[in-house]
């Protein structure tokens, strides 16, 4: 039975993988819990939009602003890649 | 498959948001107050800068005074709640509908009236609310059949008709529709309550409030009869599926004073806002319309609060309906009352605000 030895060149791969695993991670959760929190605040700015035309710039800053949670991911996701 | 995206949880927050900014443009009670202390020419102008523009433009050419703003505020109210119908995606539209069909039954009963009194068609017209599931078209076709038969014959896709057919016969032969008129209000509650289990989100919370206003119109019925010295025959004027069982209404409504009634009525409601209306109201303190107005605002404040604990459900939409309603029936009442010369604190006690 042959024993496997993990040697440096494979440990960093390994490493270089779990990192990139880590950044997908953080890009692709933060994604979707920015559009679970957009799906319920979108469906409300259209509806306040469809009764008072006014509110479609406010009715679109908070849209946005859940956004901010994917770009929370997507830094921490350039963080551990570079 | 479309009808469950139509109902996902995005629609309700949709529609709920609409119905919600509708109510915020509602009358508030300082306008009210305000509309209290003025004349018949400015209530006109007044309504004329709000929602009802449109309508009352429209009538201005054909109706003046009085007449102009209590079919502009029908009209309003009609054309409002099918503009709500519109809005409204999946099981929203249909249970909205069914509640809404007891508008239906108030058309279908105007109607058969005004042709067994040989009122003219015109005349009919103008005192309809079309806000039900019947529309117009159908309306206008009922109003052109001349004898009773053929009405109830030309609604039978409607979700009542089979009600209206078994009670029609003896209906015509007593020359009363008020028997016909109790079984269809019945009919209508239980399928109302039947929809409530239909899988509507907010369906639960919303049968609780349905309770209530069963409750609360049989209590405004027993307090009636007492006050009318009616005694006997009271079983087939209660409505079945509240709190309350039959029985136990007819025993209430055979009170020998009207304390026996507000106690009994507290056995079921100990504590909360209708125990103390009963508290009060067993003082002899309020005039039967103001214990009537009172129990009618105990019903909008718990679908009010209901509404803000289920914000994104149907609650939303069925608080603006009924808000609506009450709206242009104090506006009504202000302009009845100003033109009839009551004082403003007269008019007040008959608002639900």
């Amino acid at each position: 039975m042959a024993v496997e030895v993990m040697t440096v060149e494979v440990a960093e791969a390994t490493a270089k993988g779990l990192v990139a695993i880590g950044a997908g991670l953080a890009v692709g959760l933060t994604g979707l819990a920015t559009s679970i929190a957009q799906f319920s605040i979108g469906a409300a700015a259209v509806g306040a939009t469809a009764e008072n035309k006014d509110m479609f710039g406010l009715g679109l800053l908070f849209t946005v602003l859940p956004e901010t949670i994917v770009i929370f991911g997507l830094v921490v996701a350039l963080l551990l890649l570079f | 498959m479309i009808s469950a995206s139509q109902t996902g949880p995005a629609s309700y927050i949709y529609a709920a948001t609409r119905m919600r900014v509708r109510k915020s443009k509602l009358l508030a009670r300082e306008d009210y107050i305000r509309l209290l202390n003025m004349g018949l020419p400015e209530i006109t102008r007044f309504i004329e800068e709000t929602e009802y523009k449109a309508e009352i433009d429209e009538l201005a050419v054909s109706f003046s005074g009085i007449d102009l703003i209590e079919i502009g505020l029908s009209w309003n109210l009609a054309n409002e709640y099918q503009r709500v119908l519109k809005i409204l995606p999946g099981v929203m539209k249909t249970f909205a509908r069914s509640y809404l069909s007891h508008w239906d039954i108030f058309n279908v009963l105007t109607i058969l009236r005004g042709k067994s009194q040989g009122v003219k068609t015109g005349k009919i017209k103008e005192i309809l609310i079309p806000a039900g599931t019947i529309n117009v078209v159908t309306l206008d076709r009922l109003l052109a059949e001349d004898s009773p038969e053929r009405i109830v014959e030309n609604l039978s896709s409607w979700i009542l008709h089979p009600v209206l057919e078994r009670e029609f016969a003896a209906a015509q032969e007593s020359g009363s529709y008020a028997g016909m008129e109790n079984e269809l209000y019945k009919a209508f509650y239980r399928y109302v309550l039947k929809q409530t289990v239909s899988g509507i989100k907010g369906g639960k919370p919303f049968r609780e409030y349905l309770q209530l206003e069963i409750d609360l119109t049989n209590i405004k019925t027993v307090i009636r009869l007492y006050q009318g010295g009616v005694r006997e025959d009271v079983r087939d004027l209660m409505i079945e599926g509240g709190n309350f069982s039959v029985d136990e209404l007819v025993r209430l409504a055979g009170s020998e004073s009207i304390e026996e009634i507000m106690e009994g009525v507290k056995k079921y409601y100990p504590s909360g806002p209708v125990a103390n209306l009963m508290e009060v109201g067993g003082d002899g303190e309020f005039a039967l319309h103001e214990m009537e107005n009172a129990l009618t605002q105990v019903m909008l404040d718990k679908m009010d609060r209901i509404s803000k604990r289920y914000p994104f459900s149907i609650c939303s939409t069925m608080v603006y309906l009924k808000r609506k309603r009450y709206e242009v029936a104090n506006l009504r009442a202000i302009a009845r009352g100003k033109e009839s010369g009551l004082s403003g604190e007269q008019i007040q006690g008959y608002l639900v605000m």
